[in-house]
């Protein structure tokens, strides 16, 4: 008698345990459904800003999916619950990434072509002179020259990749301008900006 | 020559010659430009306190 007691509490306990896993399934598959929507929404622009970050989220939701596939499904449903807010900090860190970005941007876009252009004066001033001034050797005029090919190269490929969407490219392409700049400001003997510094 | 700009532009490129006595237009072309004939370039960036290229130490 006591042996029927038993298998039938275990019995009871497992269907317990059966039917309480079983309700946790389609909270998890929807929680899971939402939190790949979400980051399907936010995933365009913040694997620009941020993919790291981006990946990071991509593999939280693939564990989300590993526990619900071998039938956890309440592991599935914890991680899934988790996903939102790590796409709303993803989307957060985007915006804020894409602010300095832009930011910048529009401080290199604005100051180097004019410092791109007073380099460009003062190699075709010297070119034009008798002699070189007496703080310049050739071979300081020369790396000048080679500077300035790659300024103006590298400028033109900055502004390119602004116009093609891609800030981040720009910018780090201008931020290469800025040091080569400041390089051959020094060889010609000019003084260098702070926007430079 | 002129009175030095505010400090507003970080980008600005400009270069400052403090003049001393004995100083010509051709002399500071001959230093930052290595050629005295440049001198007319200085002059017309300077046209707001120089009327006259040979007349520097007016401005002074």
């Amino acid at each position: 008698m006591l042996k029927r007691l038993a298998f039938v509490a275990v019995v009871v306990m497992v269907s317990f345990m059966a039917v309480a896993c079983a309700t946790q399934k389609a909270p998890a598959e929807a929680a899971i459904t939402a939190a790949e929507t979400a980051l399907n929404a936010a995933k365009g622009e913040a694997v620009k800003f941020v993919p790291d970050q981006v990946k990071g989220v991509e593999d939280a939701l693939a564990a989300a999916k590993d526990s619900f596939a071998k039938g956890d499904y309440q592991a599935a449903l914890t991680a899934a619950q988790a996903l939102p807010a790590q796409v709303s900090a993803l989307t957060a860190a985007a915006t804020a990434k894409k602010d300095e970005l832009t930011k910048s941007w529009t401080s290199l876009s604005e100051g180097l072509p004019k410092v791109v252009e007073a380099i460009q004066n003062r190699v075709n001033m010297l070119a034009k002179a008798k002699k070189l001034p007496a703080t310049i050797d050739k071979a300081k005029f020369a790396s000048a020259q080679d500077g300035l090919k790659t300024i103006t190269q590298t400028w033109a490929e900055a502004t390119t990749a602004f116009g093609a969407g891609n800030l981040q490219d720009a910018v780090a392409k201008a931020e290469i301008v800025k040091t080569r700049a400041a390089e051959v400001l020094g060889f010609l003997g000019m003084p260098v900006p702070a926007g430079l510094q | 020559m002129a009175d030095e700009p505010k400090p507003a532009d970080a980008f600005d490129t400009t270069q400052w010659h403090d003049v001393v006595p004995g100083d010509t237009l051709s002399k500071i072309a001959e230093k930052y430009y290595g050629d005295p004939a440049l001198y007319p370039q200085i002059f017309e960036a300077n046209r707001d306190v120089l009327e006259n290229p040979n007349l520097m130490e007016d401005a002074c």
